[in-house]
């Protein structure tokens, strides 16, 4: 009995390690592959022989990373606590009032999530245009504040909280606003860290919107760099590329390690109530 | 806390108005024009493809001093957009009113967006001095329906690299001339090394059908629009041998996904020994595989030395929409005179000028003895017979989306060579035959 259960660990630890390997794997080459030096191939052994950080101060020089890093966080500050609230404020009235057409406006919400970029991406450059949003921090984020993503997961997170608390606020006098904030978000803090992880993806990695939207170079974010890297004119360095690929996930890592506690049970939020 | 979190949510929505405002305040639309005198002034954008960082920034640094030096009146500015992206932003940018006065397209890019009305006709604009002073081929790649929409700036002919350790270990001295030559090549070198070592590119089926004009040796494969290669003994030949070559382990496996990315992949971990691409393919051998780049050579194109070779083209055009046109023109033909075209090439140390003027310079004759400067020299021989094999078509995803499937088929043997040729030819007529058009190529 004892020797089978053992077996049972080894098979699940083995397991688990097969995992580690396939997920972490991939990783870990890439960073291997960015310390090798100018004089060493990719492929002629695994580890560097001469390990040089160069790759990466080259790939700040070559992208102009340093402005793109900027430009991107900057992007990312502004779209994360914008979106949070304008999806708390948009998801509330779905999920607690009461008014004619609410399941046709979340199910117009909702149906936004199917239709591709693709088809809304010249009217929205020319009304980006219009309200003066080209090559501004604001307008690169437009895609990212009050998603419908972002709308249905604080509902459904808004949906568990149970009535009473609110009801009983209600009674001391509160107004429908404070409710919302002194009450109502606070019980909803996970959903809040899980859609301020996805916008946080979301915005880090956004490539073809800040594209379009910026006619100048100075506007361009991390992503574009890193396609500015891989579709070099004289081709792909790949050392370079794994360099400034590092670089460009490591914020979301670590945000993620940080903060996966509350992303984890967050993310789950959907699932328990539909 | 609720006081806390109260400033906090009040602070961010004002901060988010602040900056919408300071947006709506922006104007970027500027006056530009040819100015009462006729002079040059405003402002003129022009966006360049893939061209970020040493030693493309300083050498558009000083173009553009030197423009404006020449126009004083007249602001340029240089962006640089990813190359894959460069036909989405240039139809989005059409549908507002931030459009680039110059752009720098691909021919392929250039006739989509000029069929789409997109691009301005440069018929009456380019003096006929101007035009003359291009290499015909390329020139001829600006053309869309009898109109000229852009102006050729640098090209890239197809060459054939190899490495030379591996044909060394085989004993095979000299590239093969034609596709019986590349299967007995082939076959030593992988004897040799044990490791597959011919990578017949497809990309998304253009190479194929590039390779296919180039084994038709001067005969057509499609006439007014009627694909007429399926009694070709050279194509069918080299559908026969790519299969056999794939069944013998001579071809690699991931030839069936194809893109040049892969065989450089393959061929810089020294999986793979010889292939046919363009001159800038040894650029992440450079610094991926060192050891490799050192032992790589260039030669012809895997042909009979009187074959017609692919020409790629970047060239620039100009948006319909521009608000400064006399600019744009002008400073189209400053990018690509020949003065500066011989410039930018030796800048890029691997691509040649469109030029005749720039050309006959001695730096073509002898670029030096790097594996990179090897493939332009191969590359500046072969210019002569180099031309757009496929003109640029309507159907020409369809074409090249067929032609990727059938050959992959085929290399596998899911088709015989003769059905997989018979099927390709029924496959482009029928695109023919939609599309209404009666080309020959």
């Amino acid at each position: 009995m004892k020797s089978k259960k053992r077996s049972q660990l080894i098979w699940l630890y083995a397991l688990l390690l097969f995992i580690t390997v396939i997920t972490v794997g991939p990783f870990f080459i890439t960073l291997l592959i960015s310390l090798k030096s100018a004089n060493e191939g990719i492929y002629t052994v695994l580890f560097p022989t001469d390990p040089t950080l160069a790759n990466f101060i080259d790939s700040f020089a070559k992208a102009d990373f340093g402005l793109y890093f900027l430009n991107t966080v900057i992007v990312t500050g502004i779209a994360i606590p914008l979106n949070l609230i304008f999806c708390s404020l948009a998801a509330y009235p779905l999920a607690r009032m009461d008014f004619r057409g609410r399941s046709v406006v979340l199910a117009l919400i909702i149906s936004t999530m199917m239709v591709p970029f693709q088809l809304y991406m010249a009217p929205l450059f020319q009304l980006a245009g219009e309200l003066g949003l080209r090559n501004s921090h604001i307008g690169l984020v437009v895609m990212q504040v009050s998603t419908a993503f972002g709308i249905y997961l604080m509902r459904q997170a808004f949906l568990r909280i149970p009535k009473e608390l609110e009801e009983s606020a209600y009674l001391d006098g509160a107004s429908k606003f404070k409710v919302w904030y002194l009450v109502a978000i606070p019980l909803v803090k996970p959903t809040l860290v899980t859609l301020a992880i996805f916008t946080f993806m979301g915005t880090w990695g956004d490539y073809l919107w800040p594209l379009l939207n910026s006619t100048e170079s100075s506007m361009y974010t991390l992503s574009i760099g890193l396609a500015q890297l891989s579709q070099n004119f004289d081709g792909a360095n790949l050392k370079l590329i794994s360099a400034a690929s590092i670089l460009t996930t490591i914020p979301t890592l670590l945000i993620f390690i940080w903060l996966q506690k509350y992303f984890i049970s967050g993310a789950t939020d959907g699932a328990v109530k539909g | 806390m609720g006081k806390r979190s109260s400033k906090w949510i009040t602070g961010v929505c004002f901060a988010a108005l602040s900056v919408s405002l300071a947006g709506c305040g922006d104007d970027n639309s500027e006056e530009s024009g040819g100015g009462d005198s006729g002079e040059l002034s405003g402002e003129v954008t022009l966006w360049t493809a893939s061209l970020a960082g040493e030693p493309f920034d300083t050498y558009f640094a000083d173009l553009e001093a030197e423009f404006e030096e020449m126009h004083p009146d007249l602001d340029v500015k240089i962006e640089d957009i990813p190359q894959n992206e460069m036909e989405q932003k240039v139809l989005t940018s059409l549908t507002g009113d931030d459009v680039p006065d110059v752009v720098n397209l691909n021919p392929h890019y250039m006739s989509n967006i000029a069929a789409q009305g997109g691009l301005l006709g440069l018929n009456d604009l380019v003096s006929d001095e101007t035009k003359s002073s291009y290499v015909e081929g390329p020139f001829n790649s600006g053309m869309y329906e009898d109109e000229l929409y852009a102006l050729p700036w640098y090209l890239t002919t197809t060459v054939s690299w190899y490495n030379s350790e591996h044909f060394d270990e085989a004993g095979v001295s000299e590239l093969p001339t034609d596709t019986q030559g590349i299967y007995d090549t082939a076959k030593a070198v992988t004897e040799a090394t044990g490791k597959p070592s011919y990578y017949p590119v497809i990309n998304d089926g253009n190479t194929v059908m590039e390779k296919m004009v180039s084994l038709a040796d001067g005969e057509p494969i499609v006439e007014n629009g009627k694909a007429v290669f399926e009694d070709n003994e050279a194509i069918v030949e080299f559908f026969e041998l790519t299969q056999k070559m794939y069944e013998e382990g001579l071809i690699p496996q991931e030839t069936a996904e194809g893109s040049l990315a892969t065989g450089q992949e393959l061929y810089m971990a020294g999986n793979t020994s010889f292939l046919e691409g363009g001159v800038t393919f040894l650029g992440p051998i450079e610094s991926g595989s060192p050891d490799v780049y050192e032992a790589s050579k260039a030669g012809q194109p895997l042909e009979s030395n009187e074959a017609p070779v692919n020409v790629a083209v970047m060239n620039f055009a100009i948006p319909a929409k521009t608000q400064n046109e006399d600019a744009a023109v002008a400073l189209a033909e400053f990018l690509t005179n020949a003065e500066n075209q011989l410039e930018f090439a030796k800048t890029a140390g691997t691509v040649l000028p469109a030029t005749t003027e720039s050309l006959e310079d001695d730096y073509f004759q002898n670029p030096g003895d790097s594996p990179k400067a090897l493939g332009m020299l191969q590359a500046s021989e072969s210019l002569s017979r180099a031309e757009v094999l496929i003109p640029p078509t309507e159907n020409s995803s369809d074409l090249r989306e067929s032609t990727k499937n059938i050959f992959v088929q085929n290399l596998q043997g899911s088709l015989t060579p003769e059905e997989a040729v018979k099927q390709l030819a029924e496959e482009w007529n029928r695109a023919f035959e939609d599309s209404g058009e009666e080309v020959t190529f």
